[in-house]
């Protein structure tokens, strides 16, 4: 009998976390740039964010060699998408195309949790999330990565406002829309805490808003122990 | 169905009996198919840092099979191309199968002779992850960390790869055990991006011969003769051969037995 | 039978073996270290103590007091370092009593590593042994099954060896006090900024020979808390409550001033 030895073609090579908001009129996609192995940090500047085109940005969120050739794939198809139809390709499009891109590898798959942002065809900020197999909806928010068990109750609290009353009325909060200076305030302060309790989270924070003009990114410090 | 969480999705063993993993193959093999995967002979870190005119990269000569010191004298760096050194390490006919591959990759370019200037440190690293991400992909990696040093649009570029198709980039890398023991070392230099601007090539050369004794010291696959990598846009790629230098073995003179002892 | 019980061991395996998720322990993913100088040894550590991946405490002590002058640094889990260094304080105390002599750092040595061997390594602590009496300053190193090791210099812990390349290339055999103690504490934050295990502050324990032991907790603290860009406190009212009097359900005791 041969030896046999098992090849595990998944690793635990990864970015920290990624964050996205969606607004009345914008959507920001939020990540740290630590890529991290094992204790190990490979690289202190590795961006989460990628932009895939028309104004669309895409985290891949998981293990990084699948990551990697996920964008490409999506980026790919945008690419085809305008030979084929000479035209943009509106971001519910691109959710879907996305969904197929994830179950054609049903039985192989990509081990990434993405997120989709952009703008609708109607002007309003979209967040699209994904699981590994290509289940997916459109949210207000979405946190994703290894932080996404301490962001995603602070996003329920902050921009769901789940669970609270105005204590004049009785009535429950609602939901309102956030501003942009508020959004980016609650990403940076989310970033600040994962990166306090969550060990792969840290080194620099990349903040991308997106509008109906394409998007803008800015970087933050965070810690680097 | 096996519902227990470690077995979902498994016909249950006491209804059905023993799960017969032969039944994936059904039709071309009466076993599973299987493949012996682990390198054999291997060499170990390859390290490199950017300074600001280029990139440094060093690798030792060792080649072991197992714990023997097998091959001494193996050079583990090779150049593709006229400013892009690539630095091997893991499996060694892995490594040399990739060798043979970049050196067919070149001949194809030059035979083109279209003035179009060949493979660089992006493309050749770009090719690199998709080779070994596909064969990953195949279950029959090539079983190797890379390194690809050189230049992108005249700025110092550092890139790595391994056997699964991870990429990723910093100022300064590390393979195998130089991720635990040089980058510590390489990162006092180039923490942040763009700290390599401010870094002479005299201080980036200093910084991997001390990495590379401390190499020497620690890993127990490393040995103390290695190779030198320097890239610049001025000389182009240079590879020397060269030995640690200034060691320190002496305090092991004073240690006597493992606590209580005295003589 | 005296000691930890075993009892549930088998049954623990076969639950891990079934898919069953273990406990996780608090562990001091860690590095510490240890080093020499012409008059005394130095230890320190850093202070994150972990649980999987998540920070547990970002402040935490892993120095250990063993006697006045014999201090102790622990990596691995967190409960049996506190454990093991809390008992050999104790015996060292009660050896040095019944001596009637100044406890000695290979006494708190043979103890500790005999007590672990005992336990074949399921006590698992790591530790940095290291102090002054009266034979001089001593450093050792004890791994959980029982080993020991003698040093000018040594480091444990999940980032050891990002401290053992600043130690390797550092390290010299005429260090001075002031020299053993940036070299330490550079040593620790090799760990901390290039291990995920390890994090926040430096502590250091200095012992001279023929000086009292001075530990100092927070020698460097690179990594200061973040500030909040947003206030986060809630009015008054805003968790909304389905019983309207659940103080009714209370029983409440009028204590006469």
């Amino acid at each position: 009998m041969p030896i046999e030895h098992s090849f595990n073609p998944y690793g635990d090579s990864s970015g920290g976390s990624t964050l996205a908001i969606a607004g009345k009129d914008f959507a920001i996609l939020a990540g740290d740039t630590r890529h991290s192995t094992g204790y190990s940090i490979d690289s202190r500047n590795e961006s989460q964010i990628h932009s895939v085109g028309d104004g669309l940005l895409v985290s891949p969120n998981g293990f990084s060699a699948d990551a990697r050739a996920f964008v490409d794939d999506v980026h790919n198809d945008i690419i085809w998408y305008h030979h084929k139809h000479n035209k943009k390709l509106a971001i519910s499009s691109c959710a879907r195309s996305i969904m197929h891109t994830l179950y054609r590898r049903r039985f192989f798959p990509y081990y990434v949790s993405p997120i989709l942002v952009g703008i609708e065809p109607d002007g309003t900020g979209a967040v699209y999330s994904f699981d590994p197999v290509g289940s997916y909806e459109r949210e207000a928010s979405r946190a994703a990565g290894h932080a996404s068990e301490l962001l995603v109750p602070f996003l329920d609290n902050q921009v769901r406002k789940a669970n609270q009353v105005d204590p004049e009325t009785g009535k429950p909060l609602a939901q309102h829309d956030l501003d942009l200076e508020t959004a980016l305030q609650l990403v940076k302060d989310a970033f600040a805490g994962a990166a306090e309790r969550r060990i792969q989270v840290g080194d620099w924070l990349e903040i991308a808003v997106v509008t109906k003009d394409g998007h803008k990114v800015e970087r933050y410090p965070l810690r680097r122990d | 169905m096996e519902h227990h969480q470690a077995n979902w999705g498994r016909p249950r063993n006491d209804v059905y009996g023993e799960y017969d993993f032969a039944i994936h193959n059904a039709g071309s093999h009466d076993e599973p198919t299987t493949r012996t995967l682990q390198p054999t002979v291997t060499g170990s870190s390859v390290i490199g840092i950017k300074f600001d005119k280029g990139v440094i990269l060093a690798a030792d000569t060792l080649a072991s099979y197992g714990s023997l010191r097998r091959f001494v004298d193996e050079q583990r760096l090779f150049q593709v191309g006229d400013q892009t050194v690539v630095g091997i390490s893991g499996d060694v006919s892995d490594m040399q199968n990739i060798q043979d591959t970049l050196d067919q990759l070149e001949i194809e370019a030059n035979y083109d002779a279209d003035g179009y200037p060949g493979p660089t440190a992006p493309s050749i690293h770009m090719y690199l992850r998709r080779l070994l991400y596909y064969q990953r992909s195949r279950m029959d990696p090539l079983w190797n960390s890379i390194l690809v040093a050189g230049f992108k649009n005249d700025e110092p570029y550092l890139a790595y790869v391994d056997l699964l198709g991870v990429t990723y980039q910093s100022g300064c890398l590390a393979t195998g055990f130089g991720n635990y023991l040089a980058i510590p070392l390489l990162r006092k230099l180039v923490d942040n991006d763009g700290d390599e601007k401010n870094v002479t090539y005299e201080q980036a050369r200093k910084a991997i011969e001390e990495a590379m004794k401390v190499l020497f010291y620690r890993d127990g696959r490393a040995t103390d003769t290695y190779h030198v990598a320097v890239i610049t846009k001025e000389a182009g790629v240079q590879i020397e051969k060269t030995k640690c230098e200034n060691m320190s073995w002496k305090f092991a003179s004073q240690i006597k037995g493992f606590g209580t002892q005295k003589e | 039978m005296a000691g930890l019980s075993f009892d549930h061991y088998k049954r623990n395996q076969h639950l891990a073996a079934k898919g069953v998720a273990t406990q996780k322990f608090t562990s001091t993913g860690t590095t510490i270290v240890g080093c020499k100088f012409d008059k005394g040894v130095i230890i320190a550590a850093d202070t994150r103590a972990t649980a999987g991946m998540i920070v547990a405490d970002k402040n935490c002590a892993k120095l250990h007091r063993l006697a006045p002058t014999i201090w102790c640094a622990g990596a691995g889990t967190a409960a049996d370092n506190d454990k093991v260094t809390e008992l050999e304080s104790s015996n060292l105390e009660l050896h040095s009593l019944w001596t009637g002599r100044a406890p000695r750092v290979v006494t708190a040595l043979t103890h500790l590593k005999q007590h672990l061997y005992k336990y074949q390594g399921h006590i698992g602590a790591h530790l940095i042994l290291a102090g002054t009496d009266p034979t001089g300053a001593h450093l050792f190193s004890i791994h959980a099954h029982g080993s020991t090791d003698v040093g000018p210099y040594m480091s444990l812990g999940s980032g050891s060896l990002a401290a053992l390349a600043v130690l390797e290339s550092k390290w010299h055999d005429s260090l001075t006090k002031e020299e053993a103690l940036a070299l330490c504490a550079e040593a620790i934050e090799a760990g901390i900024f290039n291990d995920l295990g390890s994090g926040s502050n430096v502590d250091v324990c200095v012992m001279e020979i023929g000086e009292p032991a001075r530990l100092q907790r927070g020698f460097r603290m690179p990594n200061p808390k973040s500030v909040k860009s947003r206030n986060y406190k809630f009015v008054r009212g805003t968790t909304p409550f389905f019983d309207p009097e659940p103080q009714d359900a209370m029983v409440v005791d009028e204590v006469a001033a």
